[in-house]
């Protein structure tokens, strides 16, 4: 089961409104950390080659 | 209702005594709030608290509550009972012979609450209590059972029918009163159950151990309440059917200076606060004092417990922020409550707040030291409200700012539009980097392609490392540019291209940032991932140029292939033994050894050699092993199933059972097989080692051609001799010291006449060559976003986002080593 990626609760995606998370509480919150700059990736990464989810 | 000639008669006291019931019968609103529904319950209350307070004294057990046919009420105890002998004082005045019950029940503000230590802290409204509700009922009946005998006494509007008489003997005790509310009073005499019920329900909750039966005589309904645990039970039962953050209620009870409290609470994953406030059993709506001790004495001690542990960062929650899924009871029992408010219902004590407050404080400052674990839940779901708070705000200053930009001129300055207005035709290019946006800019097809460069933010979050992150203005650009808006408020029908294109260097970088892009447009932009109008630009790797032509190849393995068909060429390879290898039968081993690289390249990464492991092969097949096997302190090296699972059946023999199976994830990644005991001794851990199937197909073609397995090690030699293996190509030839070599050499022989340029990023592409290999729909090569795909860009995002370095670097490296295998 998917999980929300703010609370961690379980998401139903096709039958959720909010999808991908839980309630559009959650999503503001999500949305506020974009804002913020919150959400960050090393930029120096331990190995030379990663997966890509679109690959 | 008043007759002079009657009046004049009556002495002083009998004038007042008549004043006391009229006044209450005509102002009813200062006794019991009004006749509505809610004044009309009230009488019920009001006997049951006297019950209550039997129980709370000690003196009762059980309180029945019933409701007749007739529309009256019959509420039972089992206490002491009204005492039924001659009052001095009442008989004194009204010179005549009056029982206590009758003072009781026909006397205003008599009773034994206004006798200091007759009820320490009573509930009943200030004490006017069942007097009340004889005055305003048609009829009243009360039954004492006391001493020895049951007494009786009847009242027609509050005045009494008769004496009090005694009806017989028994053995038991208690009162018993039955009401029917007067229909002169009240336009409306009907009880409800469920307004009965609960508040039946919660006395019982407030009073643990008192037990409550309810029953209705006319529907048979019966329920029973009784709670042990008391206001413990209260928030479980308030709490049925949301999730809890911590799985234990938080009781805090105590006493000082006259003041008990009684105060349990549990944090849901409910947003809305649920606050039970109560003084000396009468529900306390507007709160007051012990509940505003309670707020401050929480928001103090979780403040200073979220700032002592770290947990908070920036943001600090207010008292509503930790308040939020917040379910208390908060009942406490003041001597002497003072009432303030529009209802009344609010207390106004002012010594109660300093008490409560240090109580909870004290409390709950034990509570999150000692348990950490629910500590760090309720902090942090604080936080999750102001985080919540804060960004709401954000998103409302976003929207205003959209509708800005839809009123025209708000589109981001960076965006290089289309000129086109033909959605189902527009495209945008989200192009990583200012230099490949303006090399974009100038390859694009302007009438249908918009650019809008975009730029990961270097941010330096912790001491150890960089971070990289998509800025807020890019944010808000990317959104503001595709114009379909964000959240459950997407309309689709509003966006502005038809196709969102990402579009980021072929490096880590790039990779970052087409992740932190996917992650949003997958959690803000769903619809429109859902829809499939995202999509990712795959710009090549390479530029070859010949003396003829200049092309464009997209990966690093196209390029190794096509390297290696082109150095093949005239190529004859020697391997030393008098065969000269060359054509078809040259083309054959080079793709045989191109897909033995991948395998061998992956063996290694698990920090196993080749010379070792071909040590370890079987003597009697020529097979490299498959499984790599720990048990205890022993390790085990099979090649094939049957062979691990004859030691897993000898094993199963000793041990007298199954074996307890082990992860081997953890192991992967780490190199050194003697900390496989770190495990458990008695665990069985089996590490597949899936690439060495290649490998051994590898060997088999190989031998096939007469090459055994040591042709891909190199030899010990003295270095004076002729190279082991040659490659000959026209008149120039290259020696080899083994057959691995003999790939690259190859390829190398394939790089002649071409210039080969690696782009490093989409920066070194001119507009031109962007155009031809990225831009123009008739080249380009566009993979279209699925949900799947989305999806798991979220999935890594999480895992590089996750606080833990080690797990990041365990599933990268785990990830690396599979990706291997999917390509095959």
């Amino acid at each position: 089961m998917p999980r929300c990626p703010v609370c961690d609760a379980d998401v139903k995606l096709d039958t959720t409104p909010t999808a991908p998370f839980c309630s559009e509480r959650c999503r503001l919150i999500d949305l506020g950390r974009w804002l913020d700059e919150a959400y960050a990736v090393p930029e120096k990464k331990p190995q030379s080659d990663e997966e890509e989810g679109d690959e | 209702m008043s007759d002079e000639s009657q009046q004049a008669d009556y002495t002083s006291a009998d004038l007042k005594h008549l004043s006391d019931r009229e006044h209450v019968r005509e102002r009813f609103g200062m006794y019991i709030g009004d006749n509505t529904s809610r004044g009309l319950h009230h009488l019920v209350y009001e006997v049951v608290d006297n019950s209550i307070d039997e129980c709370m004294a000690g003196h009762a057990k059980h309180v029945s509550v019933i409701v007749n046919v007739d529309g009256s009420v019959t509420v039972e105890d089992d206490g002491r009972g009204i005492p039924t002998d001659r009052h001095p004082q009442l008989s004194e005045e009204m010179d005549r012979e009056v029982s206590t019950l009758e003072g009781v029940m026909t006397v205003l503000k008599f009773g034994g609450k206004f006798e200091k230590g007759a009820y320490q802290t009573s509930g009943g409204l200030h004490g006017v209590g069942v007097t009340v509700v004889n005055f305003l009922s048609e009829w009243c009946e009360v039954e004492v059972s006391r001493d020895g005998h049951v007494w009786q006494q009847e009242y027609q509007r509050g005045e009494p029918t008769g004496p009090v008489r005694k009806m017989g003997t028994t053995s038991r005790t208690g009162t018993k009163t039955t009401f029917k509310p007067d229909p002169q009073i009240f336009p409306q005499t009907k009880f409800s159950w469920d307004i009965l019920a609960r508040r039946l329900q919660e006395l019982a909750f407030l009073n643990s151990g008192v037990r409550i039966t309810f029953s209705d005589a006319v529907s048979g309904q019966k329920e029973e309440y009784h709670y042990e645990r008391g206001v413990v039970e209260f928030i479980e039962w308030l709490n049925r059917s949301s999730d809890p953050v911590h799985s234990d209620v938080i009781s805090i009870r105590g006493e000082a200076e006259g003041v008990s409290w009684d105060i349990a609470l549990q944090y849901t994953t409910e947003y809305t606060e649920n606050v039970h406030s109560y003084v000396n059993n009468i529900t306390t709506t507007e709160g007051g004092t012990h509940v505003s001790g309670f707020r401050s004495a929480l928001t103090r001690t979780l403040n200073a417990y979220g700032k002592k542990s770290g947990i908070y960062k920036d943001l600090v929650p207010t008292g509503e922020d930790v308040r939020e899924g917040l379910t208390t009871v908060i009942s406490v029992r003041v001597p002497h409550p003072q009432f303030e408010g529009q209802t009344k219902t609010k207390l106004g004590n002012g010594e109660v707040e300093g008490i409560i407050n240090s109580a909870v404080g004290d409390y709950l400052s034990k509570y999150l030291e000692e348990n950490p674990k629910s500590a760090k839940s309720i902090v942090q779901k604080g936080v999750l409200a102001a985080e919540a708070r804060t960004a709401a705000l954000k998103a409302k200053a976003l929207l205003r700012e959209r509708k800005g930009a839809l009123s025209g001129g708000g589109l981001p300055g960076k965006l290089r539009d289309c000129t086109s207005r033909d959605v189902e035709k527009c495209e945008i290019y989200l192009v990583e980097g200012d230099s490949a946006g303006g090399s974009a800019e100038g390859g694009r097809r302007r009438e249908y392609q918009a650019i809008l460069p975009l730029r990961g933010k270097i941010i330096n979050a912790y001491k150890s490392r960089d971070d990289k992150v998509l800025a807020n203005e890019e944010v808000r650009s990317v959104i503001s540019a595709i114009g379909a808006g964000i959240g459950v408020e997407a309309d689709l029908g509003k966006r502005r291209y038809d196709k969102v294109v990402i579009m980021t260097d072929a490096d880590v970088d790039g990779s970052h940032i087409r992740t932190l892009l996917l992650t949003f447009f997958y959690r803000q932009m769903y619809q429109l991932v859902a829809a499939g109008h995202v999509y990712v630009a795959q710009p090549p790797l390479f530029r070859v140029r010949t003396k003829k032509q200049t092309y464009y190849v997209q990966t690093e393995e196209e390029m190794k292939t096509q390297l290696l068909d082109q150095g093949l060429g005239e190529g004859v390879f020697l391997p030393g033994d008098g065969r000269e290898i060359s054509g078809e039968e040259m083309q054959k081993l080079c793709r045989t050894l191109s897909g033995l690289e991948d395998a061998l390249v992956a063996l290694e990464k698990r920090g196993i050699s080749l010379r070792d492991h071909v040590a370890r092969r079987d003597a009697a097949t020529g097979k490299l092993p498959m499984y790599h096997v720990y048990y205890g302190v022993e390790e085990h090296w099979f090649t094939s199933r049957d062979q691990l699972e004859s030691f897993v059946k000898t094993k199963e023999k000793s041990a007298g059972g199954e074996l307890a199976v082990g992860r081997p994830e953890e192991e992967q990644t780490d190199a050194t097989p003697g900390t496989a005991a770190d495990t458990g001794d008695d665990q069985l851990v089996v590490v597949d080692l899936h690439e060495v199937r290649s490998i051994n197909a590898g060997l088999k073609e190989l031998e096939a051609m007469s090459f055994g397995t040591e042709a891909l090690l190199p030899q010990d030699r003295t270095g004076s001799e002729d190279p082991r293996y040659r490659l000959r190509r026209g008149d120039s030839e290259i020696g080899l010291e083994d057959l691995r070599s003999l790939l690259s050499a190859v390829r190398r022989a394939g790089e002649k006449g071409l210039s080969i340029t690696r782009f490093k990023g989409l920066g070194e592409m001119n507009a031109e060559e962007l155009r031809d290999t990225t831009l123009d729909p008739a080249n380009r090569t566009l993979l279209r976003v699925t949900m799947t795909d989305a999806a798991a860009a979220d999935d890594l995002f999480r895992v590089l986002m996750g606080e833990k370095v080690e797990p990041r670097r365990d599933f990268i490296e785990r990830h690396a080593l599979d990706v291997k295998h999917l390509d095959v």
